[in-house]
């Protein structure tokens, strides 16, 4: 067991260490949150009405792309707590920089995805899977577009104030979103689009 | 510049591109149903395994014992809720 003193600076008080359990918390009530939103998408996969099957409307590529580009984001924001644990505001900075760009990039290629859906006639209102699918996929796609707001403001903060320690923790509990948002990626990627399309 | 990349950091990325690409194979492949879901839920699970402890931190503070088990309790209420719902709706149990 680690005494406090050899803590990372996002945990330097007892606030700090609170602020982020509580967000472990939050984290868990997201779990729930897209549990549902499968739940739902596995029992209406089937329902499709006159409207399309997945395997008609998906494509490889762009997922491919979306997938590369939220692994790549993920890995290079623990990058960036990795400098700010180092004490390095310019590394950080990069480093937050770089992710923010590459959900960006995410966001731009989940647009175009959508656009592509409604061409093909695959709307909110055409059949039980076509609505959970875009309910599913506009969470997590609304929970990203979230966190490139937060994720500028603590860039701004840091850019501003420095690492102070709670700049520090407010750039952890972001990391910690970040990579939550991820995980359900990784599920959605498996269990919505692979398993669609084989 | 060696320390802002770290060992850990990039193995588990690289382990998170392999497992991805495997995950690949039920597209690529031509495999049974079985063989693919298989291979999909052992690649989603350690992926997400490989998240939360290499770039989440999850285990190096003294509150992990409180982490884990808020999120291992919350894993397991999703899969019974997903699983169970399947169980009535789609496996007529």
């Amino acid at each position: 067991m680690k005494s406090s003193e050899t803590q990372p600076l996002e945990y330097s008080t007892k606030q700090n260490e609170l602020n982020i359990f509580g967000f472990w918390m939050f984290l868990g009530a997201e779990i729930m949150l897209f549990a549902t939103l499968f739940t739902s998408y596995f029992v209406y996969e089937h329902r499709i009405g006159s409207g399309p099957l997945g395997s008609e409307i998906f494509k490889i590529t762009p997922v491919i792309i979306e997938t590369l580009l939220l692994l790549t984001s993920s890995f290079i924001i623990g990058l960036g707590i990795n400098a700010m644990r180092m004490g390095s505001k310019k590394a950080t900075l990069t480093f937050f920089i770089i992710t923010l760009t590459l959900g960006l990039g995410f966001l731009g290629f989940e647009v175009d995805e959508f656009l592509h859906y409604i061409h093909e006639g695959a709307t909110l209102q055409t059949s039980a899977f076509t609505a959970i699918l875009l309910m599913t996929l506009g969470t997590h796609g609304a929970h990203v577009t979230f966190g490139l707001f937060w994720g500028l403001s603590i860039i701004l903060q840091i850019n501003k104030r420095g690492l102070t320690p709670e700049a520090a923790n407010k750039s952890f509990i972001f990391s910690l979103y970040w990579h939550f948002l991820d995980v359900v990626w990784i599920f959605i990627f498996s269990f919505i689009y692979l398993k669609g399309m084989m | 510049m060696k320390g802002l990349f770290p060992f850990k950091q990039v193995a588990g990325f690289v382990s998170s591109l392999i497992l991805t690409g495997i995950a690949l194979l039920v597209y690529f492949a031509d495999l049974s149903f079985n063989t693919s879901i298989s291979i999909l839920l052992i690649t989603a699970f350690a992926q997400a395994l490989l998240q939360l402890v290499v770039f989440m931190h999850a285990g190096e503070t003294k509150d992990k014992w409180s982490i884990y088990g808020n999120v291992y309790f919350m894993m397991f209420i999703a899969l019974a809720t997903i699983f169970g719902s399947l169980l009535i709706f789609l496996w007529d149990m």
